[in-house]
């Protein structure tokens, strides 16, 4: 049985470098997952879990366990991005390549092209939507369904009450289906089979 | 199809309950306890726009999955590379040339690894017989004896010889500077003194010339006196 995130930390405040390798390791894939679609670039990405890491590391002696360490990683990561966002004139876009990559991208002949090509569409409807959101309502609806982090742990990386968390995903859904709606794609992924 | 915030808020009599709000996130997302659960499904049952609402939230949740996240692009992707005929030939003719030069190199690496290894073994061999000779050799003769006590005394000697000849030698070189600098130092008083020497007459000169000057101005000046009278 591995150790948790909090004695991983609490080895590395006590002088064991390697502990940290561990939660990196952990947690790179998932931080770089958030900012990719925070920032819409992977290259981006990248640099704000490094930025990130290399911040937690450096203020690792006053992290206090008042909150989950995966919960202050998400809010230093969220901290960048918002910086990064900023910084920019205008909006982050995934190139069409990225967004190719991301989908079902071999599009071919013969039958199954067609749902390709929706898919592929929802696809960019659905980051075109989530783009458009406000600041507040993204940031939420990304670490809820795209990190999946409980109410409590988004409360504790964006420094909200709980209910707050709430009140934004709830707007920002409402948000996301009147746009996707009004594109006329909304409903278009497959519904799962019921569980037997 | 009607809108959401229509329906909702004309049909709900609980619109902008934050609570209900809450309770119903944490039902979409599981993780609502047994309680808040109990309650949603009962308001809901009653309520055909909640209904409504929640049933078309789960289904916008489906289509936010769509968006996924670019994985590492494969290097190489049969199914979709399509390659022109010369260029699968020419792939295809490489491919033979680079499969007969690695046969034909395998088999020469081969050979040159059998006549390594068969140099080798005759280098080995005669290592063996010289080692043996020097071993046969070692055994006829008397083992030899070694006088440390003399050789420590002849070392001995030989660096105290060196320290003298040193000595001697730093002991000479002081001397010849120590010679030197004093000849030079007479030769610089010898110079000085010359100069005051010659400073000396030169105002002796110019005092006596001077001199000689106001004696003859002093006559003109007595004859002339003598003159008026």
């Amino acid at each position: 049985m591995g150790r948790t995130d909090e004695e991983l930390v609490e080895a590395c405040q006590g002088g064991e470098g390697s502990a940290f390798d561990v939660l990196v390791g952990r947690w790179e894939d998932r931080i770089r997952g958030a900012a990719y679609r925070f920032l819409g670039s992977e290259e981006e990405a990248r640099d704000v879990a490094q930025e990130a890491f290399l911040k937690a590391y450096r203020s690792l002696s006053g992290f206090k366990r008042e909150a989950r360490f995966s919960s202050w990683l998400y809010q230093i990561a969220t901290n960048l991005c918002r910086d990064r966002l900023r910084r920019r004139k205008t909006r982050a876009t995934v190139s069409l390549e990225e967004l190719e990559e991301a989908g079902p991208v071999m599009v071919e002949t013969g039958p199954g092209a067609h749902d390709q090509l929706l898919a592929l569409d929802l696809a960019r409807a659905v980051r075109d939507a989530v783009e458009s959101l406000p600041e507040e309502q993204r940031e939420v609806v990304i670490l809820k369904e795209y990190q999946d982090l409980t109410f409590l742990e988004i409360a504790q990386a964006l420094g909200v009450p709980v209910s707050t968390v709430k009140t934004r995903l709830y707007r920002g859904l409402g948000q996301l289906r009147r746009r996707l709606e009004r594109e006329g794609v909304r409903g278009r992924a497959p519904v799962p089979a019921p569980a037997p | 199809m009607r809108g959401y915030r229509e329906t909702h808020e004309m049909d709900c009599e609980r619109v902008g309950d934050e609570g209900l709000q809450g309770d119903r996130m944490d039902v979409l997302y599981g993780e609502a306890d047994a309680a808040v659960r109990a309650r949603v499904e009962e308001h809901v049952a009653a309520c055909a726009a909640c209904r409504e609402e929640m049933a078309a939230l789960r289904s916008v949740r489906r289509d936010l999955r769509a968006w996924r996240r670019p994985t590492a692009r494969p290097t190489f992707t049969p199914r979709g590379l399509v390659l022109p005929r010369w260029a699968a030939a020419a792939a295809l003719l490489l491919l033979g040339f680079g499969a007969t030069l690695g046969v034909t190199g395998y088999a020469s690496l081969r050979r040159s690894l059998a006549e390594q290894e068969a140099r080798a073994g005759d280098l080995e061999r005669r290592h063996r017989d010289t080692v043996q000779a020097l071993e046969a050799a070692l055994r006829g003769r008397p083992p030899a004896t070694l006088d440390t006590t003399a050789l420590l005394a002849g070392l001995d000697a030989r660096i105290d010889e060196r320290l003298r000849a040193s000595e001697a030698r730093q002991s000479e070189r002081l001397d010849r500077r120590l010679a030197s600098v004093e000849e030079r130092a007479d030769a610089q008083r010898r110079v000085d003194m010359a100069r005051v020497a010659a400073s000396l007459s030169y105002l002796d000169g110019r005092h006596g010339a001077q001199l000689a000057r106001t004696n003859e101005l002093v006559g003109y000046v007595i004859e002339a006196s003598a003159q008026k009278r």
